[in-house]
């Protein structure tokens, strides 16, 4: 049974965003860790790379997670499963809330990794491990095992 | 896990393939469009390359795995309802608009590196390239239809 399907036309708006955020996370991110390993290649152009990781950081990572957060949210409590949360929302929680504090080490990361070209390993590398970790969310949401 | 459970899944991470590639392709060139030395943009525009990978994988899954879902499902969705429909007409629009997009900007990207190659000078040729406004309209409208295509999904009109 899908969110969709539990929530019927009524549950639209709050999925919308939900979902409308979490795919522009997912971009917003895959563009951070595609600078993020290009500014270890392109040495010359490194300063750039990491400078335009950081702004997408800022201006695309962090509202896409808050809409897909909010979204979630909202639909968490429109249909109760707040009070009684299976454990396929429980994934979903774990790799959003966690989620935050990643987000903000990779923020400072890129903030660092601005002057010090070394930190970018430790951003890519993070961010990397972040986009598989929202891969693994996307399996809990869709296919809700168990 | 059923078999619906799985083709769901299936779907769903070609649509965040699909929307997440052409975000990063969007941010990619619109950092490209606030650059003036060849060199840059010839970067910026080449490494969209992975979100191409990207888009490709998640136009598969998502029209694989979306007609399945179609006669898999267990709400009664049929091949005629209009909200299938538009979603495969929007489908076919979007993938032929960012398509020809992308050949036009990838014509830029070898323009740019033909310039990086010639002394990196900026360029106004290039410049009004990067601007290109048919470039542009069929990028923007491309990523527009995949939008509306995520609308239909949620809310199945007349489902």
């Amino acid at each position: 049974m899908t969110v969709a399907s539990l929530c019927g036309p009524t549950c639209g708006a709050p999925l919308f965003l939900h979902v409308l955020g979490a795919t522009l996370l997912f971009g917003a991110l895959l563009a951070v860790t595609t600078l993020g390993f290009a500014s270890m290649r392109v040495v010359e152009h490194g300063p750039l790379l990491r400078r335009l990781a950081f702004t997408i950081m800022l201006a695309g990572v962090w509202p896409s997670y808050i809409l897909m957060r909010v979204g979630a949210q909202w639909v968490l409590s429109r249909e109760g499963l707040d009070e009684n949360t299976p454990g396929w929302v429980g994934v979903g929680f774990l790799v959003s809330d966690a989620g935050i504090v990643v987000l903000l080490v990779l923020t400072l990361l890129g903030w660092l990794g601005r002057r010090r070209p070394r930190v970018s390993t430790w951003f890519a590398g993070l961010a990397a491990v972040y986009l598989v970790a929202l891969g693994v969310a996307v399996f809990a949401m869709s296919a809700k095992p168990g | 896990m059923s078999k619906y459970d799985w083709l769901l899944f299936l779907h769903v991470i070609g649509a965040f393939l699909l929307i997440g590639g052409s975000v990063t392709a969007a941010a990619l060139n619109l950092s490209a469009l606030r650059r003036e030395r060849p060199s840059e943009i010839a970067l910026l525009l080449g490494l969209t390359r992975v979100a191409v990978f990207a888009i490709y994988g998640g136009v598969l899954l998502t029209i694989v795995f979306g007609l399945w879902l179609v006669s898999a499902s267990p709400f009664g969705y049929g091949y005629g309802d209009a909200w299938v429909i538009a979603a495969l007409v929007l489908w076919v629009y979007s993938n032929a608009a960012g398509g020809i997009g992308g050949k036009r900007e990838d014509e830029t990207r070898k323009l740019a590196e033909r310039l990086t190659a010639e002394g990196d000078v900026p360029s106004a040729q290039l410049n009004a390239r990067l601007r290109d406004p048919v470039t542009l309209a069929l990028e923007y409208s491309s990523g527009l239809a995949i939008v509306v295509i995520l609308v239909l999904m949620i809310w199945k009109p007349g489902a």
